[in-house]
């Protein structure tokens, strides 16, 4: 579904990604990995096309995103469901307004069928009692919980990705947050998420992509990360053990 | 600082050699910015004409820029007035032309001070609020959730901030005005003794269409500038708190030089337009 063919990205002078090539398909779980400025996030940003790479190609279903238009992009956003790092909910909209957003974007549903069907999105997180606050009064877990239902609220994504969802967290919210991204899964859906708690990556993926200095230093699955001798995975690998025994 | 005077002195080629590639990605990255912000203030005009419009951003809009900076704009507006009315008066009265007090001060706020003065409240209290606002919504992905969504974000945020300023401003203008003339009034009867009724009389007389012109257009021009600015500065954010507050700052002390730059510009073009002799 998705194929990045030597792809470059930089930040004026700075340069973020050099050479990236992988593809990923429609039911893989995917964990990218890596320290902070590794281009973690800019890898989810390009395939949704909200950053163009600065040379190579983006495919997505067979199609290269990097040449279209802004109105073209929304046709290949619409085949995923993305969750910014803390949820990123709109400040000047209560929880109700935020999750009911992309249904009055991207439906015609009356008032009354958007109250039922934010609420019913709201239950299944358990947060039906919160439909009425702000984000500014939601905890770190309620936002993101929010977020990922206004997520999914408009259309069925083919995929989904996630940015640091559990970042900040705490064992109880992570672990809420967790299960919700296996549960949105079920049904064969994958995903990729980007984050630097292994323990949370262990858990939801199979295949794993390291990166560091903007290049792919791993492309496995877990037992081949489990023995691999670079020293900045076995730097990872050891947080992965010390929460374990802990 | 000896060394680089050192240096230049020494070796002024060698010195403009090394620095030449440093310069031209300078001004690459000014067109650059200017080329961007030239971009959004004519899409975000043009956003005003076309579908789907946003209706309740820009109700929204309007009551935090006009409502929101009514108190402000008539505190501020009121003592302006009065203090000039007190300087003018203390002046002519000197020169035993204390009776055009009223025709002074009604010139000097109708043309320039009151489109001015609104112009640079608004900046401090709607451009920064919009430049933060906007800003802060960049730096929260915000603004990328929108285009996730499939949502302009220059219709959705820049068009509704536009032209929320551009309505607005000339109505607080106004306001702001009257309510100077008023204080300007107050100070001329009750403190200088001069006639009310000459006083009103003389603002009636140069409430001719050449001064009420000249000063109606400042406005609406201004209003553009300002949410334009704050609204450029708000999106090209970057660099957390520390960015935020570099954004906002700059969004405000450039609006403020735009003003004042744009005041003197069309002031000229104005009196040489309606003929006035200078």
């Amino acid at each position: 579904m998705i194929t990045f063919d030597r792809v470059s990205f930089s930040y004026g002078s700075r340069s973020i990604l050099q050479d990236l090539s992988f593809s990923v398909q429609e039911n893989e779980r995917v964990a990218i990995l890596g320290g902070s400025g590794d281009g973690k996030t800019t890898v989810l940003k390009l395939i949704i096309g909200l950053l163009r790479p600065d040379s190579g190609s983006i495919w997505i279903d067979g199609e290269e995103i990097t040449t279209k238009t802004e109105e073209e992009l929304r046709d290949v956003r619409i085949k995923f469901s993305m969750v910014f790092q803390e949820g990123a909910l709109f400040d000047s909209l209560s929880v109700k307004e935020n999750v009911a957003f992309p249904l009055r974007e991207y439906t015609h549903l009356t008032e009354e069928a958007i109250d039922q069907k934010v609420r019913e999105l709201l239950r299944r997180v358990g947060l039906e009692e919160a439909i009425g606050q702000m984000p500014e009064e939601l905890s770190g877990g309620m936002h993101r919980r929010v977020a990922i239902m206004r997520s999914v609220a408009a259309f069925e994504p083919r995929m989904f990705l996630y940015d640091e969802p559990t970042t900040g967290l705490d064992p109880i919210n992570a672990d809420l947050i967790c299960r919700l991204i296996l549960d949105l899964s079920r049904d064969g859906g994958g995903f990729i998420i980007v984050t630097h708690k292994m323990f949370d990556a262990f858990r939801l993926a199979k295949r794993f992509i390291f990166l560091k200095g903007g290049r792919i230093i791993f492309d496995g699955d877990r037992e081949a990360l489990r023995s691999s001798p670079l020293p900045e995975i076995r730097t990872f690998l050891r947080e992965l053990s010390m929460e374990c025994n802990g | 600082m000896r060394t680089l005077f050192k240096n230049v002195i020494e070796s002024p080629w060698a010195y403009l050699v090394n620095y030449l590639p440093m310069m031209n990605k300078r001004v690459k990255e000014f067109v650059h910015d200017l080329q961007d912000f030239y971009l959004l203030s004519f899409q975000g005009l043009m956003g005003g004409v076309r579908r789907p419009l946003y209706v309740k951003d820009w109700i929204d809009q309007m009551d935090y820029a006009g409502s929101g900076s009514l108190l402000i704009v008539l505190l501020i507006s009121l003592f302006i007035g009065m203090a000039l009315s007190l300087q003018l008066s203390a002046e002519l009265s000197r020169l035993g032309l204390k009776m055009y007090t009223g025709k002074v001060v009604g010139i000097s706020i109708i043309r320039e001070i009151g489109p001015v003065l609104t112009a640079l409240i608004f900046a401090g209290r709607v451009g920064s609020g919009i430049a933060s606002e906007l800003g802060s919504m960049v730096l929260g992905h915000q603004v990328d959730t929108l285009r996730v969504f499939g949502v302009d974000p220059v219709k959705k945020l820049v068009t509704p901030r536009i032209w929320s300023a551009i309505i607005m401003l000339p109505v607080l203008t106004i306001i702001g005005d009257a309510v100077s003339l008023f204080g300007a009034y107050y100070i001329a009867v009750f403190v200088s003794h001069q006639s009310g009724t000459f006083f009103w009389s003389s603002i009636r007389d140069i409430l001719i269409y050449e001064n009420v012109l000249a000063g109606a257009m400042k406005p609406f021009l201004f209003g553009y500038l300002i949410a334009c600015i704050s609204c450029y500065m708000g999106l090209s954010t970057r660099g957390g708190a520390i960015g935020l507050r570099r954004t906002t700052t700059r969004a405000v002390v450039l609006s403020f030089i735009a003003i004042i730059v744009a005041d003197f510009i069309l002031t000229r073009v104005l009196l040489y337009l309606l003929g006035f002799t200078v």
